[in-house]
């Protein structure tokens, strides 16, 4: 088996968690769009909370409020000592926003997917290891989805060598934000022990999607995987992170986004490449995932939050590999209608 | 000049080159062979 998050100072950290868990936990969410939205809903209808704290800007959070019924409330999510804090906001907002949550002692489960935002993030592990609490980076579709079915497929191999994310689709506007200006800028992958940054659009290939997507060329892009991967399988030579592009997108990467990103998303997927050795032998794992990625996001974020209060993850700052048990983890997703898929056969 | 009018010439046909390349082909060859099964049962131990 590859690492795992066991030991003594994961035990520690999840002892110091444990002290936090409660079933009447109250928790934030910041952000009310595509994503937040999804992971209010779960939250406010799980056993593990008794409330949910929306903020975000305009009519959605009072909307939103209206149909989840008494147990979700409008205000300041960090007021009332909440349990957790779900970051679904804009890029750009979310460490600042994460210090505040430690602060006062609450966990941290951010949707972000930008680079600044999860280098941040990860930033924060002395503080949040000394106040005993989890900061969960990159708690979405992709990054996050991806984590979990890499530690998944990691898990079914004696020593990881590569590990390979793809993403297709994109969730609410401020997704199809990220989406756009991470083809424009630069990547960052795990190569032969050090990172390396090349342009994004650049390094086409064929990755295949569970069906219908399918087949898709995908470019590396500004993508943060490699960040949130590397510290849970340090064995691994190449973790490289590619998103799905058609030639409109590749062609007008560089300018600003020329028609009005749609205001859920369409179909979305993700899939991870897991290549390694077991029993001696090479061998490549394969897994995948489609659903409308603010659903997923929302899931993951939302399911998250929950492991989370129940002080289920280690203290510190980490991306769900490195904190998550995927098997459970998973077959709560595919109850909440989130489900996984095996490539079997040849790739 | 003249000399101006086909460096820019040039630089402008060369542009369009790379752009074709750019965008035309693919990355690979579809799997003849396999296809995806969902994660459950023995696969979610």
């Amino acid at each position: 088996m590859t690492t795992s998050p066991a030991g003594a100072d994961h035990d520690d950290a999840m002892a110091s968690s444990a002290d936090r868990t409660t079933g009447d936990a109250r928790v934030s969410v910041v952000g009310i769009g595509a994503t937040g939205a999804r992971a209010a809903r779960q939250l406010a209808s799980c056993d593990e909370v008794a409330s949910v704290v929306l903020s975000g800007h305009g009519d959605r959070p009072d909307a939103l409020r209206r149909s989840l019924g008494e147990r979700a409330s409008v205000g300041d999510p960090f007021v009332g000592a909440p349990a957790a804090v779900v970051l679904a906001g804009p890029a750009g907002t979310h460490v600042d926003l994460a210090r505040r949550a430690i602060a006062g002692g609450a966990h941290v489960i951010s949707s972000a997917d930008a680079l600044a935002d999860v280098e941040g993030l990860l930033a924060l592990d002395v503080e949040a290891r000394a106040a005993g609490v989890t900061v969960v980076a990159g708690a979405g579709f992709a990054p996050g989805l991806t984590c979990v079915l890499a530690r998944h497929l990691a898990d079914w191999v004696d020593v990881v060598d590569e590990i390979h994310t793809a993403r297709f689709g994109t969730g609410g506007p401020a997704c199809a934000r990220s989406h756009h200006e991470a083809l424009s800028s630069k990547s960052i992958d795990w190569r032969d022990g050090e990172w390396v940054r090349r342009s994004g659009g650049s390094g086409r290939e064929l990755c295949v999607f569970p069906d219908p997507v399918g087949s898709v060329d995908c470019y590396r892009a500004a993508l943060p995987d490699a960040l949130l991967l590397r510290p849970a399988f340090p064995s691994a030579e190449r973790i490289t992170a590619r998103q799905a592009a058609n030639r409109r997108q590749r062609l007008t990467a560089w300018l600003p986004m020329l028609r009005r990103p749609h205001p859920e998303g369409r179909i979305g997927a993700v899939r991870v490449e897991v290549r390694g050795h077991r029993e001696g032998a090479a061998v490549v794992e394969v897994a995948g995932a489609i659903d409308r990625p603010a659903v997923a996001a929302g899931a993951v974020a939302g399911l998250a939050a929950r492991w989370a209060v129940s002080g289920r993850f280690a203290a510190g700052a980490h991306g769900l590999a490195a904190v998550v048990d995927p098997a459970p983890f998973l077959h709560e997703l595919a109850a909440l209608g989130v489900r996984a898929a095996r490539f079997i056969g040849s790739d | 000049m003249t000399l101006l009018r086909r460096a820019i010439a040039a630089i402008g046909v060369a542009a369009m080159i790379a752009a074709g390349l750019r965008i035309r082909g693919t990355g690979g060859t579809p799997p003849r062979t396999g296809g995806w099964r969902e994660l459950k049962g023995p696969d979610l131990q």
